[in-house]
């Protein structure tokens, strides 16, 4: 009674219950990011093979997407959860939700990853590595503030969210341009703008994990607010 | 003894933020009750530990905490019912709309008409009728009439919701009424005498869903007329009949503040380890 530390239930299934629950929404965040990294190198790579993988494995994340809600809901059945509890499980809901999403940009890219490996190669490809390394580290920062509640690193998404969609400003520019003096690749260019748009809705995710991890921790809700206000 | 009142903006800015004030400010209700300083012994044993708070009139305030917290005898000091434990001695006051409940020139039997109690077992007169049990707090009080009798039995079974389930049968024993029925006649026998306040000790702890459905219901209905003050074990009972809470621990009033407040963000720990069940 004295620690600041969250112990644990009297009911110890309720424990088990809570933890099986955040266990499934790292599962699927793993799963998500490897899905994500898979989808990249299929088209840094060109390899159609890495990129059907991902096609084929989102199904799994969906699944877990439907499992997470399942057992949200019968751990609300089962022990009425309140308080800190009660926002553990809305917000593992809601962290699967955005997880999904995650994921489901990740079969985005395979597509549009496939139609690019099979036409000639463009140079500006290479423009989407930054961005996608940027992409890649704020969605495992925020796959981190959730897991581990860490509140500073989940407030600091959503400023880094603004660093890619600043990221697909400049590549819309960059890709226009080539569009322009090489007419016959519009087909790939059209694509690129595509999956740099995909890469900005990771990050759009992203922030909104965080913003559940801080409801999760601290009961408030950051969503619509400016970065200043935040 | 320092109580966290979660319902007040400037210790807990996010509330400050929330949904606009209304057009018109309405003036604030007094609080019905007045708790300063209350202290409580049996004995050597000190059972309350210097609880001071208001409870808003009107409202439905829920009390909580584990078994021997002292939530009982808060509520019993509330219509001076810990007194009939010889050996309680208190500290501190207790008033209603103004009047000090423990002053020495307070009539004890005054007290208990303004403020109704319920218990956890509901406990009609056994040799009374249904009628009878209603109205035998009226007769106490010297009410003769026939006619008042009955418009007040009539009354007082209506605003109880047990009405249309007796109203042929008002001279059966109140002891043949199923127990949700029982406990309901005995919330009609509280309200006939019209009392300001309704204390409720565990009123539905030992009634089936069903009926503890009905009683809720039903302190929903008398919160427009009443002040309710109730003491539950069960928590999501607390959620959802309370308009607040108060948590008590080991004799101290922990925290007090806005029920959906108390059971999302309790301000403290110890508060959310019991509503969490993290306890002991």
């Amino acid at each position: 009674m004295e620690t600041n530390e969250v112990g644990r239930h009297i009911h110890g299934s309720f424990d088990k219950a809570l933890d099986a629950l955040k266990e499934d929404v790292l599962l699927m965040a793993t799963l998500t990011e490897r899905n994500l990294n898979k989808a990249m190198n299929g088209l840094f790579k060109r390899d159609d093979d890495l990129c059907t993988a991902v096609i084929a494995d989102d199904q799994e994340i969906d699944q877990l997407e439907v499992q997470v809600d399942k057992d949200g809901v019968a751990v609300m059945i089962r022990f009425q959860p309140v308080a800190r509890d009660l926002r553990q499980v809305i917000s593992a809901m809601k962290v699967s939700g955005n997880l999904e999403r995650v994921a489901d940009q990740a079969v985005n890219i395979a597509r549009r990853a496939r139609k690019l490996n099979h036409a000639p190669a463009l140079e500006k490809l290479n423009l989407l590595e930054p961005m996608y390394w940027e992409a890649l580290t704020i969605f495992k920062d925020s796959v981190r503030a959730y897991g581990d509640g860490e509140i500073d690193l989940a407030l600091s998404l959503k400023a880094r969210d603004k660093k890619l969609d600043d990221f697909d400003g400049k590549i819309g520019q960059e890709v226009t341009d080539g569009m322009a003096r090489e007419p016959d690749k519009i087909k790939s260019y059209m694509n690129l703008i595509f999956i740099a748009r995909h890469l900005e809705r990771v990050g759009d995710h992203a922030k909104n994990i965080g913003e559940d991890a801080i409801y999760a921790a601290n009961a408030e809700d950051i969503r619509h607010r400016t970065q200043a206000a935040v | 003894m320092e109580v966290t009142m979660i319902d007040n903006p400037v210790q807990n800015p996010q509330r400050e933020q929330r949904a606009p004030a209304p057009a018109a400010i309405q003036p604030e209700e007094p609080p019905a009750f007045q708790v300063e300083n209350l202290s409580v012994w049996y004995g050597k044993k000190q059972a309350l530990f210097d609880v001071t708070t208001n409870i808003p009139s009107k409202t439905i305030t829920a009390i909580i905490g584990p078994s021997g917290c002292g939530k009982s005898t808060f509520l019993r000091c509330l219509n001076r019912m810990h007194e009939l434990v010889p050996s309680s001695r208190t500290e501190g006051s207790v008033r209603l709309f103004g009047q000090d409940l423990h002053a020495r020139d307070t009539d004890a039997s005054i007290v208990r008409r303004r403020v109704g109690m319920v218990f956890q077992k509901s406990n009609p007169f056994p040799t009374m009728s249904i009628g009878e049990n209603v109205i035998v707090g009226l007769r106490l009080n010297g009410v003769r009439n026939r006619a008042i009798l009955n418009e007040r039995m009539e009354k007082a079974l209506r605003m109880a919701a047990l009405w249309d389930e007796v109203k042929n049968d008002l001279n059966r024993p109140g002891m043949s009424l199923s127990g949700g029925q029982q406990q309901r006649l005995c919330i009609a026998r509280a309200v006939a005498v019209e009392p300001e306040v309704l204390l409720m000790d565990e009123p539905a702890s030992a009634l089936d869903p069903i009926a503890t459905m009905k009683i809720e219901e039903l302190t929903q209905q008398l919160k427009a007329n009443y002040t309710i003050v109730i003491v539950t074990h069960n928590m999501q009972q607390a959620s959802r009949v309370s308009d607040k809470t108060m948590f008590f621990y080991m004799g101290k009033l922990i925290e007090y503040g806005e029920t959906k407040q108390m059971f999302f963000q309790p301000a403290e720990k110890k508060t959310e380890d019991y509503i969490t069940g993290r306890f002991g």
